[in-house]
């Protein structure tokens, strides 16, 4: 989620500069401040989330999870969203929330940022993880044979290349064209990641806290999987997880998600893409099933 | 789907400009209220803690529009976020002391209602997409975390890293 530099962007599709664009319109034309029901309903979620407070539920003995108020605030805003009688959180309201969150991005880059600037030898010294970890994110071309085994064709390489946000969608339909079928897999992913991910990773983070015993700077630099929010929600259980290493945990976090955008564009293109590809020329004659897309393709 | 590759102008008004500030100021607002309820912190320095990083992000925003090279906010944002937080800076005191009376998680409570909000717009679609895609999703977004994490865990304990 946020803004990239997509090399040679082409025209189909427009999608070389699709945030900026989108938040210039809601922002700059709609005076979305001017809907202040939805920033009291926002305000009232965030009291209400705020007082219940973290709840930690245990598991067995030594695994628990942990729900914290920015699951509360997701939820109930899509609950608000939903729900037929709050008259007052339609679509329109939807996108300038869209909109704004664009903004506010920005905020939670900046606060990161510091965090960044204070640790700033912390992170020298700490190069080498951060830089190679980008490739971990290779990990998803893993998924691919199962994506096959379920049904996909073609999709597949569009879904399984890498996390599938807005910088994969715009590579993938860079490469591919619209309405390839590469196209639909990444646009399926980016849809289910915007409705599922954050909450998903908030409790997949939980969960690997309890029962992995990985380095906390390395559950932080994981967390910048390069979507704002789904680094956001990622960091959270770790924070709670690691008390008094909150700057470093923040500084590896931002730095790493950081990277994920400026660094990890160009793995998805030269690595990733070339990779699932291959992939899928081997696998997919051995493991391939009836395709299960008769896809519909609105707008 | 993707309805919402839309182009729109990139004209900086002064009446734009004037509405990003109200937004982050009621962003702003927001926060130090969850931040005061849920971590105590007080309401007077986080205001200025939000106000910096309310102004870092505006500097970063303007300059993606009005620098022609195609540089993300994101880079710009990181970039004044780094260098004024930055040891020997002499902004580095000031601005680590009232940025650090917001609480990262506050700031997040508060950005992921409006995502919470603006991604019900994504639900038709969404329901559309079956369980299988689904499942597919649930493991991509997995071993992208777990994948980045063993690496990192790996070159850690490599280069001798305490825990």
């Amino acid at each position: 989620m946020g803004w990239i530099l997509i090399p040679d962007g082409k025209p189909d599709g427009h999608v070389e500069h699709i945030y900026r664009e989108k938040t210039d319109k809601r922002i700059l034309k709609k005076n979305p401040w001017r809907d202040y029901r939805l920033h009291i309903t926002v305000l009232i979620l965030v009291v209400i989330a705020e007082l219940i407070g973290t709840i930690s539920i245990p598991i067995t003995k030594d695994v628990a999870i942990t729900i914290m108020p920015l699951i509360y605030t997701i939820i109930l805003g899509l609950v608000f969203y939903l729900a037929k009688p709050i008259k007052w959180i339609q679509r329109k309201q939807a996108r300038i929330a869209e909109g704004a969150m664009m903004l506010f991005i920005g905020v939670l880059i900046a606060k990161l940022a510091v965090s960044s600037g204070q640790s700033i030898g912390l992170i020298f010294d700490m190069g080498p993880a951060l830089i190679l970890q980008e490739l971990g994110h290779l990990a998803t071309i893993l998924v691919l044979p199962i994506a096959l085994l379920l049904g996909f064709k073609k999709e597949a390489v569009g879904m399984t290349n890498s996390i599938g946000r807005e910088p994969n969608v715009a590579v993938v339909v860079d490469k591919y064209g619209f309405n390839s079928p590469e196209s639909r897999g990444v646009f399926a992913i980016f849809i289910i990641g915007t409705v599922i991910g954050t909450i998903f990773i908030s409790f997949l983070v939980t969960f690997s806290l309890s029962v992995l015993p990985l380095h906390p700077y390395a559950f932080a630099m994981a967390s910048g999987v390069g979507s704002a929010s789904m680094n956001a929600a990622a960091i959270g259980p770790t924070l709670a997880a690691f008390p008094g290493m909150e700057t470093q945990i923040e500084a590896f976090a931002g730095f790493s998600n950081l990277l994920s955008f400026c660094v990890g564009i160009y793995i998805v293109i030269f690595v990733a893409l070339p990779l699932t590809e291959k992939m899928y020329n081997w696998l997919e004659p051995k493991i391939g099933r009836e395709s299960i897309m008769p896809k519909k393709e609105d707008d | 789907m993707m309805v919402d590759f839309i182009d729109g102008s990139e004209n900086i008004t002064v009446h734009g400009v004037f509405n990003w500030i109200l937004l982050l100021s009621i962003f702003s607002i927001i926060t130090v209220i969850g931040n005061f309820i849920g971590y105590d912190h007080p309401i007077g320095d986080s205001l200025v803690g939000m106000g910096i990083l309310s102004v870092i992000t505006l500097v970063g925003v303007w300059m993606e529009r009005r620098i022609p090279f195609n540089i993300s906010s994101i880079i710009y944002i990181s970039a004044i976020g780094i260098i004024l937080a930055f040891p020997g800076m002499p902004t580095s005191e000031i601005v680590s002391y009232y940025v650090s009376k917001v609480e990262l998680l506050s700031v997040v409570t508060v950005f992921l209602a409006y995502v919470g909000i603006g991604m019900g717009k994504s639900w038709n679609e969404f329901k559309t997409l079956g369980p299988r895609a689904i499942i597919v999703t649930m493991l991509v977004i997995a071993s992208t975390y777990l994948g980045s994490a063993f690496v990192a865990h790996v070159i850690l304990v490599m280069t001798g890293v305490p825990a």
